[in-house]
């Protein structure tokens, strides 16, 4: 992608004279310096404004537009908006609202919109009477975004006519310009993120902006929104009727519901409109999400404390009124084990919310908090009371989480005895491994994955290899990716289910333990195995057996994510731990070619692949608890600079974490 | 040298600079937990009394300044000396005290903790190597500075 290029002087409306970008000189006064300073602040200091130059702040630019729209749909002037990118990495956002007015400002002498666009703390949402509820960025919006742009038409169709002006870096590069009359009405802006402020690298993403924007018509009943990428012509429209309700059932799509109807809940005082829905799944995560004026507050706050609370709460004093739960005797369901597995939108609509930092993902208002508890408390309960079938599902799901929580707790206290005389539990992994084999394939993207599969078998030198062993084998998948090059193919695994799982994939499987492999001498020519011996404490003793049965000549693959260096191997062992409580290394690269040379194979070889992995997927599982997933989450948010330097990751702008794993894959020969 | 030099209020100071480090972590912790329970009150309670934690720690390293380092007992204050305090302390830590916790650990089949301190030990050699980059800059900028 080229870094420079101009506006579309007319892109659509070919009948129109270009105007030249130049910049404008004839009008140098002080209040063009007080211009100035302010977005040059901007410029040199974005993250204040927008969050961040990364990604997330590249598609905040849009959003910020996008919410001005809605402001003007919640006001009652809007019904339809679109948004499309262009090749040059352009963007523009077009509304049918009421267009920023274009008269001159009263005190500025300036035209209004021109006004909005260069100043700071400027706009219509100060006064309340053009605006009840809304999410733009009260007057920082539009001037910011003027000012992080390499260039800026706007466009707005008013009064029976269009108008048009440029900017370049946010300052005005030509007056605003009366190009016709025109019966239509709204407002058109036409951006290029500034490359001198974002990187040449980034780019706008439809994939990215498409979540974003369903989730805006979710939310936003009856509301039209078209996405239109001209890089790839693909065409989006977005129009739900049915509200978060709709919501609810999208994101629930895939998920087995625990029951069909989902509990909605809707309260209203003067000023503030609140709506819930929620449902609990058979899942382990969840998925909270809460909107106030249609900004997707990530961070939560006020309405989320309220919410969990309420929950808590109610779901403890209905569990003791109906005799399951002891509150005399001090049980107490947590809030975690409560929140596992449900599925929950919140939206706000309130006249005056107050958020912490100007991207505005964390809301702070206290009375939403009791106004939330106090009225989700007593409307859950009445609907727990009123449907004693769902309510015995919730709290049976709650019970059931708590107890598996203590069960993960006593399994992780039991493999510390046992390790003491460094012998695994063969207990404590079936139960672990045993359970999560349901969905195993789900579970994480590397498992299946044909690149990161095919990584390991271009270790293997054309040959005769009439057996091998995919030891550990999981549902099979990495030996089975050597069908074609091999003869018999052998399988092992602690467990029964993973044991059924491989069973059609690989030809002979073996129940048994790495640290005494059923298996003679010098059986086998080709052994593999993936991302098992991090789990394993000693593993240097499943490595002697590895080599033990190897023929001489025969050859160790094996696959293991591995830290970049040792500046993110502590934080990815703490993220790692708190995924999988059995871990018992976090292997560096020069430890893991010590461990394999140790046992005394050698031809060391080892090639890298890296694999994106959604965090999300990846910590969904039992073995997870609610605490640990937040805390993981948390480790990414907050993962130090020192770690940032080695290990790519990606939040994304709906908080979703993407990961690179260094997926290494080593392949040694028994001499 | 000081007069507070090896006098029991000199350990005492060491004391009370661990004890206000160590609550400012438990804080920061705790205030973590807090809030993804859904308690951002308390949450915030930490956070400010973690804060004060901070310039508490901190006090304590005023009067330390006097006599030395709280772990190496180098000399502390100017940045050179700053410097050099940390690396040693990187030195000491990577070479003594994360391998004797590592061996511990081990010795009691804790071999998940005891990798967390081999890991340990890594990480305060990269951190060796940066801060002796760090101060082989500041010599190179001292050069510069007309005498």
């Amino acid at each position: 992608m080229s870094t420079a290029s101009t506006p579309p002087a007319a892109r659509e409306e070919t009948e129109e004279t270009p105007s030249p970008a130049r910049p404008r000189t004839d009008r140098y006064d002080a209040s063009s310096i007080t211009v100035l300073s302010g977005l040059e602040a901007v410029r040199q200091n974005p993250g204040m404004y927008i969050g961040s130059t990364d990604l997330a702040g590249l598609h905040h630019l849009v959003y910020e537009l996008v919410d001005n729209a809605i402001d003007e749909s919640q006001a009652g002037y809007c019904q339809r908006i679109s948004v499309t990118l262009w090749a040059d990495g352009s963007c523009a956002v077009e509304d049918d609202g009421r267009g920023i007015p274009v008269d001159l400002h009263p005190l500025e002498g300036r035209p209004a919109c021109e006004v909005v666009l260069t100043k700071l703390h400027a706009g219509g949402k100060f006064k309340r009477q053009s605006y009840q509820y809304t999410a733009g960025l009260h007057g920082v919006g539009l001037s910011c975004l003027n000012a992080l742009s390499e260039w800026l038409v706007l466009e707005v169709w008013r009064d029976g006519f269009h108008y048009r002006q440029p900017y370049a870096a946010g300052q005005v590069a030509g007056e605003l310009a009366k190009i016709g009359p025109s019966d239509r009405r709204g407002t058109r802006i036409t951006f290029r993120p500034d490359p001198r402020i974002f990187g040449a690298g980034l780019a706008l993403s439809a994939p990215t902006l498409v979540s974003r924007l369903r989730e805006l018509s979710f939310l936003n009943p009856g509301l039209h929104i078209r996405l239109l990428d001209q890089g790839s012509g693909e065409e989006r429209e977005f129009q739900y009727d049915s509200g978060i309700a709709g919501f609810l059932r999208h994101l629930n799509q895939d998920a087995k519901v625990l029951h069909p109807q989902p509990l909605a809940l809707r309260l209203a005082q003067p000023g503030v409109d609140i709506e819930v829905v929620m449902q609990w799944t058979a899942g382990y995560g969840e998925n909270i999400l809460s909107y106030v004026n249609s900004i997707n507050t990530v961070h939560g706050g006020t309405h989320l404390s309220g919410l969990k609370n309420a929950l808590t709460r109610t779901v403890n004093r209905y569990a003791s009124e109906i005799g399951i739960l002891k509150a005399e005797n001090g049980e107490h369901i947590s809030t975690f084990d409560i929140l596992e597995g449900l599925t929950a939108v919140l939206s706000v609509r309130m006249e005056t919310p107050s958020f912490e930092g100007q991207t505005k993902t964390r809301v702070t208002n206290p009375e939403l908090k009791t106004m939330i508890d106090e009225g989700v408390s007593g409307a859950l309960l009445a609907a727990l009371r009123a449907d004693s079938r769902l309510a015995a599902q919730v709290v049976a799901r709650a019970l059931d989480a708590s107890r598996a929580r203590l069960a993960a707790r006593r399994a992780s206290e039991r493999i510390r005895i046992q390790s003491v005389d460094t012998r695994v539990s063969k207990e404590v992994y079936q139960r672990q491994f045993g359970i999560r084999s349901q969905n195993w394939h789900q579970s994480a993207v590397w498992i299946a994955n044909h690149a990161l599969l095919a990584e390991h078998v271009q270790h293997l030198p054309s040959g005769h290899y009439p057996r091998m062993l995919d030891v550990c084998c999981g549902s099979g998948v990495v030996g089975a990716s050597f069908k074609g090059r091999v003869g018999t193919t052998f399988g092992l695994d602690l467990t029964p289910e993973m044991i059924a799982l491989a069973r059609t994939r690989l030809d002979h499987l073996s129940q048994g333990t790495v640290y005494q492999l059923p298996f003679r001498d010098n059986t086998f020519d080709l052994v593999v195995n993936r991302e098992v011996l991090h789990l394993l404490p000693n593993p240097e003793r499943p490595v002697d057996e590895i080599f033990r049965v190897l023929k001489p000549g025969g050859l160790f693959i094996v696959g293991q994510i591995l830290p970049f260096g040792p500046e993110d191997a502590a934080w990815m062992y703490r993220v790692f731990k708190k995924k999988q409580p059995l871990i018992f290394n976090m292997f560096q690269e020069d430890d893991f070619r010590e461990l394999l040379l140790g046992a005394g194979l050698v031809d060391l070889t080892m090639s890298e692949y890296r694999l994106w992995e959604s965090i999300d997927v990846w910590i969904d599982t039992h073995e997870t608890t609610n605490l640990h997933r937040h805390e993981i989450r948390e480790l990414f948010y907050q993962a130090p600079q020192e770690v940032r330097e080695v290990h790519p990751f990606e939040i994304l702008p709906t908080g979703e974490i993407r990961d690179l794993w260094r997926w290494c894959v080593f392949s040694a020969r028994k001499p | 040298m000081d007069a507070l030099h090896g006098l029991p209020t000199h350990e005492k100071l060491k004391q009370a600079f661990r004890l206000e480090a160590g609550t400012v972590q438990r804080y920061l912790y705790f205030a973590r937990i807090a809030d993804i329970e859904g308690f951002p009150d308390v949450a915030q309670t930490f956070r400010n009394l973690a804060e004060s934690g901070i310039c508490n720690a901190q006090g304590n390293l005023d009067f330390l300044k006097r006599v030395g380092d709280p772990d190496t007992d180098l000399p502390i204050g100017e940045t050179d000396l700053n410097l050099t305090a940390a690396i040693s302390a990187t030195i000491l830590e990577q070479t003594e005290s994360y391998p004797l916790m590592a061996k511990v650990a081990k010795e009691e089949g804790l071999l998940d903790i005891a990798n967390w301190f081999e890991t340990m030990t890594r990480t305060k050699k990269v951190h060796e190597q940066k801060l002796k980059k760090a101060l082989a800059q500041l010599a190179a900028v001292r050069q510069e500075e007309p005498k």
